[in-house]
């Protein structure tokens, strides 16, 4: 194997309809020298990964998103479409498209199959899951095929890894491009495409090439196509729109004549490669599943049972994992506090960035387990059914039933929750379902509830239920109620659209491969630790700076003074309160103990006192950080072991200035429904700015989510208080 | 609906397991054009596989593939029998 080393790597696109098995062959050629990122500026993930070819040349293979055309309806396909139009400055056209279709369903895969040979660019056709076409007894002539497409045509089984080589040769070759088309523009169509085509200006990021499919593509678009918007000045969009406009009054049907075409083309090319045996071609074992798995009795019952088993495995199979790593982090923690002298950087290190480590590696079961199970819906195809059974109740907010499942997860945590978003293709739905996701209670709020429902609410019966019960779940409804507002707010706003189609694919149930799952989890995992991982880290650090700066006040050190007395006199009972007293002085004179202060006048009016501010601001690490805060505030150490100190603590306090008692019943609803409401969560932001690709929508969830939970709170504490239950 | 010459209705009027043939798509025409992407071009054979427990959406086959889509979509969509 020489090869010169400077030869660029080859470039290969595979593509084609979603479920081909895209992914399959791409973890089969690459392995796991992947590569995942995004496009720049959108929401689509870009995979690459790297392949020596037979001849010892290397190749770059992108996996671009699977789609169903070339005009594109969702931002996958608009990525899809610009690549392969060489409208994608990061991503240049490749060398060689290998387009996989489903070989049982050639009928469709075809349509997508046809536009791309059309483009006239090298590509070879992958015949992919011959095993089921074998199984159903099909014959496919590929030199027949060949023929008619004018392109090379292999079959392989990617699952099984069969045919593998061969592609791989032929990846390797030099590939002639077709020439052929399957439709026809009619005569006075074909005169406004060229109109448009010199109305486009010559510029770099206009190849030569791609000049007729854009005019094309400016000719259908309705204005949602921002790629187009992009590279083609506003006046010939305009002129295009003002050209359609008159194509619908003259001939109604002139924007699917090439659909047609194609579709016709494609019976004709099937009748004669494909051989099938007499009779109807149906998968009978899907549809016996679907009888029972979307049954109108089975199929809920059989959803909420597996989501029920789903949820709970991720709370219950990540809550040892998550211990574990707490347990693995402070002891790595420890075993620094030992080996170094006490100081700031020890401090940093321990308390800031190790902290930070563990908060960020404590999200990773969560994430893994849930992706684990998300996979095997996904591929098994169980995913499609699941969003038609629940589209009708997600219609009513204005979502479909693409969004159930990233909503369900959010209850265990928002962050998975929002990485699985990415199965919506609608984009207005989509950053939809994210801003709404927070709303769900997630795990991290219970321990914030249960210190407030232990100190505030009394343990009394009503009729089977308990009050702290009905609050509990109060606390959960009022997230889903406020998350049902905002996205009917949303959709009437922001994210209005023109009329939306929701279509989706049942695909047949396969049974998922192992290594394809694996996969998946594994990259979500390193995503989220390498990308949200370093924010969240950032902000620990920058909040652990907050919480221990300034240092040694005045009061400070006259209370270190008194404790090494006490200790020296023996009396280390006293030494111990004194030290808690120590912690809880130090916090209240830093700079997040001051903020705590600062910020009392915007939370009085919701009955809280600088103390819960300074539990609101350490919150930002994560909500539950409040509890540990408390009890510093408190003195009383540790709230880990035994939380019913602090419980007392919190209905004990007193308001200094007024001599009464600090936190009422009332507080404590005000508190808890500003920690449904509030966006606390600095990781989830770092996700959302992650899965947006921007900061304007994490700015806006932080805005929204705060100012909706101070008003939420205002309304409760002042109508309580008017209503008399402030005492 | 409007009335339907020689036994045509829409696809959300036919009953479950029954075929036809799509005569026209009678929806916004991005949607139209979409629509027949993925398969549902006039003269095409359909068949209403079920309805979704709620009701809505419904499960069609054509061209060997199952796909769901809401009443919306289907009650434009013009079918004559097969
Ligand atoms: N029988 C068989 N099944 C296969 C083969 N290749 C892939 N599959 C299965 O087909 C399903 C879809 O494969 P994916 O690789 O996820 O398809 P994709 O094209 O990447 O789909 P999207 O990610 O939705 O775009 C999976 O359940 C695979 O296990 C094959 O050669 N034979």
């Amino acid at each position: 194997m020489s090869r010169p080393p400077e030869a660029p790597p080859r470039r290969i696109a595979i593509l084609g309809n979603p479920n081909a098995g895209k992914s399959t062959l791409f973890n089969a050629l690459t392995g796991l020298r992947q590569k995942v990122g995004n496009y720049p500026g959108v929401t689509v993930e870009k995979k690459t990964g790297m392949i020596d070819l037979p001849s010892g040349r290397r190749a770059e293979v992108v996996d671009l998103p699977g789609s169903y055309s070339l005009q594109p309806a969702s931002p996958d396909e608009m990525i899809v479409r610009d690549v392969l139009l060489g409208l994608q400055s990061d991503t240049p056209p490749p060398d060689l498209i290998v387009f996989v279709v489903d070989a049982t369903n050639l009928d469709r895969h075809m349509y997508l199959a046809l536009q791309v040979v059309e483009l006239g660019r090298p590509m070879l056709l992958v015949l992919n899951m011959m095993d089921a076409a074998a199984a159903l007894s099909m014959r496919i002539d590929t030199v027949a095929l060949e023929r008619q497409l004018g392109v090379p045509v292999v079959g392989i089984s990617a699952a099984k890894g069969e045919g593998l080589d061969a592609l791989r040769a032929m990846m390797d070759r030099d590939v002639e491009p077709s020439t052929r088309h399957f439709r026809e523009w009619p005569a006075h169509l074909m005169r406004v495409i060229d109109r448009l085509e010199r109305r486009l200006p010559e510029r770099a990021d206009l190849p030569q090439r791609a000049r007729r499919d854009v005019a094309v593509a400016m000719l259908l678009d309705r204005g949602e196509d921002d790629a187009l918007a992009r590279h083609v000045p506003a006046d010939a969009l305009q002129d295009a729109r003002m050209l359609a406009h008159r194509l619908d009054e003259f001939s109604p049907n002139w924007r699917s004549g090439d659909v047609t075409g194609r579709y016709d083309a494609i019976s004709a090319l099937v009748a004669e490669s494909v051989s099938a045996p007499p009779g109807e071609r149906r998968d009978t074992r899907s549809e016996a599943i679907d009888r029972v798995l979307t049954h109108r009795v089975w199929g809920p019952i059989i959803f909420v049972v597996l989501m029920g088993a789903v949820f709970q495995s991720v709370f219950a199979w990540a809550q040892p994992l998550m211990d574990l790593i707490d347990w693995a982090v402070s002891a790595v923690g420890s075993m620094l506090g030992q080996a170094m002298p006490p100081g700031a950087l020890r401090s940093l290190l321990v308390d800031g960035v190790i902290a930070g480590v563990g908060t960020t590696l404590t999200f990773v079961p969560q994430i893994a387990i849930l992706f684990l199970f998300l996979s095997l819906l996904e591929d098994s195809g169980y995913m499609a059914r699941a969003a038609f059974i629940m589209d009708r109740v997600m219609a009513k907010v204005g979502l479909s039933g693409r969004s159930f499942i990233p909503l369900l997860s959010s209850f265990a945590c928002a962050i998975p929750g929002i990485m699985a978003t990415r199965s919506i293709d609608n984009r207005r739905d989509r950053i939809t379902t994210i801003m709404i996701a927070p709303f769900m209670s997630c795990s991290a709020r219970l321990p914030v509830y249960a210190l407030i429902i232990g100190a505030f609410v009394p343990n009394r019966w009503v009729g089977f239920l308990t009050l702290p019960g009905i609050t509990l779940f109060a606390m959960y409804f009022i997230g889903i109620v406020a998350a049902v507002a905002v996205a009917w707010a949303l959709k009437r706003t922001v994210l209005r659209g023109g009329p939306p189609l929701y279509v989706m694919e049942l695909p047949p149930y396969r049974r998922p491969s192992l290594r394809s799952v694996l996969t998946t989890v594994r990259e979500r995992s390193l995503l989220f630790t390498r990308n949200a991982g370093t924010v969240i880290l950032l902000i620990t650090v920058v909040l652990w700076f907050l919480a221990s700066y300034p240092k040694g006040s005045e009061a400070v050190r006259a209370i270190e003074a008194q404790r090494v007395a006490a200790l020296q006199a023996g009396d280390t009972a006293q030494a111990r309160a004194l030290e808690l007293r120590v912690a809880g002085t130090n916090l209240e004179q830093s700079f997040a103990g001051r903020a705590g202060r600062f910020i009392e006048p915007a939370i009085a009016p919701l009955g809280f006192d600088w103390r819960i501010g300074i539990g609101l601001i350490t919150s930002l690490a994560a909500r539950e950080v409040m509890v540990a805060t408390m009890a510093t505030v408190f003195n009383i150490g540790s709230a880990d072991e035994d939380v019913h100190p602090l419980r007392q603590s919190l209905r004990d306090a007193v308001d200094t200035r007024t001599g009464l008692k600090a936190y009422t019943p009332l507080t404590g609803l005000s508190l808890m429904v500003f920690y449904v409401l509030a966006c606390q969560c600095m990781s989830t932001l770092a996700v959302v700015r992650r899965e947006t690709n921007s900061w304007r929508w994490p700015i806006f969830m932080l805005v929204m989510m705060n100012s909706l939970a101070w008003l939420a709170s205002f309304a409760v504490y002042q109508g309580g208080r008017a209503l008399g239950y402030g005492g | 609906m409007a009335a339907h010459g020689s036994g045509e209705r829409s696809l959300d009027a036919m009953t479950v397991g029954e075929r036809g043939i799509i005569a026209s798509l009678d929806c916004e025409p991005t949607i139209a054009r979409r629509l027949m992407e993925l398969g549902l071009t006039p003269g095409t054979v359909v068949e209403l596989i079920r309805r979704a427990p709620l009701g809505d959406p419904l499960e069609i086959t054509v061209r060997g593939v199952h796909l769901w889509l809401r009443r919306s979509e289907a009650s434009r969509i013009d079918v004559s029998p097969a």
